[in-house]
């Protein structure tokens, strides 16, 4: 008898103490979030790389009682890196050692393209806090029209943490689409005459313009804004390790394995703050579709500005280049590839895109440092 | 985090957006800066900028024509641009190839081929 009653209080214990006792009907909601990103990760491969561990994430986060946040372990330890701007800066240390600025160099009237391009980010912010938002939130949300992820996540963490969740998962997702997303916007907006306008080679960038860009960029924008200077500062010096040209094992790091570290912890990290009692409600699905509305402002806004470069130019900029401004690098000026090779098969674009596509990555970042210096 | 310089949103979209262009127009000028500071830029370029219109200038740009590489007949200027973009991509300049000639071989052929048949 004895034997029966400490076996009893013994299951009791273990079914009192296991996740079945805490789990409510919001984790398995987002348990099935979580696996329905899976399977848009890995079947339909929507940005696996990020999405799959941001999927993964989601479903750790709702199991109840693991402590994750609350006692030291891996978990506690990316919660931090993310909590404490450790991993958008590192990104950006890849990312910088990934991006050739030679197109930009090349022809930097394009960088106003990167600007035009933010507007999608403060129409986001306009209509966040028609939707009752804060100004702090809505400045958040609107980030998510720059189409940078790492920006989106620096941005909510200092802005509004506990939005972190909805806003990454919409930036990624809204990414991935943006070769759904944008080509109905640039064939609406533009003429077939426009869209056919082929561009000059660009002049040939030389190694001491490539080596003197990061460094002086690095010092004039983080003068200019502070609250970005370990953003920006990062990119300029993944940047500066690509284009030394002494410093390559340090280049091959930042691009290939301490990014993919970071990629790691940050998505899945990022995935970890989508638990049911943030994440399922109504702001979720206002903030999904304000995303949207970022975007297509974004990319309108590029393709009205190029049209304007086009006429100013005589017909030299094809404003189908414009929409490569929301960053999204490569994505978004592969997409302007695609809508000018169909437009005149032989127009290749790709190159002239990519200007306004990695000032678009600079355009946001000062989008987000010039909201942090106004409104937190 | 609490106190905001301004709480209407199109003041924000306002400033934010003159903010922006005003930074991305400084980093143009910075660019063009470095552009017009640059020791190594190509000699072509400064010849270019310092006599546009001299009708002489024909003959000294022939002159590095003698030095291009050799291509035998039947290969189109297209493939020759690829060539060209192929041996850029990995740093390398048109004046470093001594001749384009096609070999007779059909492995590049019948991949192309092979790639069609399996869409």
């Amino acid at each position: 008898m004895e034997l029966l009653n400490a076996f009893a209080v013994s299951l009791q214990s273990v079914w009192a103490d296991s996740g079945f006792s805490a789990f409510t009907m919001g984790n398995g909601i987002m348990i099935l979030v979580g696996l329905l990103l899976l399977y848009m990760a890995i079947v339909k491969e929507f940005e696996p790389l990020l999405l799959g561990p941001i999927a993964f994430g989601c479903v750790l986060a709702n199991f109840p009682r693991t402590g994750f946040f609350t006692e030291p372990g891996l978990m506690q330890a990316i919660h931090y890196g993310i909590a404490n701007e450790i991993f958008p800066p590192l990104i950006f240390l890849g990312i910088g050692a990934m991006t050739d600025f030679g197109p930009l160099l090349a022809r930097p009237v394009t960088l106003l393209l990167g600007a035009a391009a933010q507007i999608g980010v403060f129409v986001a912010l306009v209509g966040a806090m028609l939707l009752g938002f804060n100004v702090q939130e809505a400045g958040a949300i609107g980030i998510i029209g720059g189409a940078d992820g790492p920006t989106a996540i620096y941005l909510s963490i200092q802005m509004a943490p506990h939005l972190l969740g909805a806003i990454a998962v919409a930036a990624y997702s809204y990414m991935s689409l943006v070769p759904l997303i944008q080509p109905p916007i640039m064939k609406l907006l533009t003429t077939q005459k426009e869209r056919e306008v082929a561009m000059e080679q660009l002049r040939p960038v030389t190694k001491f313009e490539r080596v003197c860009f990061p460094i002086v960029a690095a010092i004039v924008i983080s003068l200019l804004l502070p609250p970005i200077a370990s953003l920006l500062g990062c990119l300029m010096l993944g940047n500066l390790f690509r284009e030394s040209g002494v410093m390559d094992r340090l280049s091959d790091t930042a691009q290939n394995s301490l990014c993919n570290i970071v990629t790691i912890f940050l998505a899945t990290g990022t995935g970890m703050t989508m638990n049911a009692d943030d994440f399922l409600v109504p702001q979720t699905l206002m903030i999904i579709g304000l995303g949207l509305v970022a975007f297509i402002a974004g990319t309108a806004g590029g393709v009205i500005f190029g049209k304007l470069m086009c006429r100013v130019s005589g017909w030299k900029i094809n404003p189908l280049i414009g929409s490569a401004g929301v960053s999204a690098v490569p994505m978004a000026a592969r997409v302007s590839q695609v809508v000018g090779m169909k437009a005149k098969p032989g127009n290749y674009l790709l190159m002239h895109a990519m200007g306004p596509n990695v000032a678009g990555v600079i355009g946001t970042a000062v989008a987000a440092g010039t909201m942090l210096a106004m409104l937190k | 985090m609490s106190h905001p310089v301004t709480t209407n949103p199109l003041i924000i979209m306002l400033i934010n957006m003159t903010v922006v262009f005003l930074v991305l127009t400084v980093l143009g000028l910075v660019i063009n800066l470095i552009h017009i500071i640059d020791p190594t830029k190509p000699k072509a370029v400064k010849q270019e900028e310092s006599a546009p219109a001299e009708p002489e200038a024909a003959p000294a740009v022939s002159a590095p024509a003698t030095e291009t590489a050799a291509v035998e007949e039947g290969i189109s200027p297209e493939v020759i641009a690829v060539i060209a973009a192929a041996i850029a991509s990995y740093g390398y300049g048109m004046e470093q190839v001594r001749a384009i000639r096609p070999i007779p071989r059909d492995a590049w052929k019948n991949s192309g081929r092979a790639q069609l048949a399996k869409r």
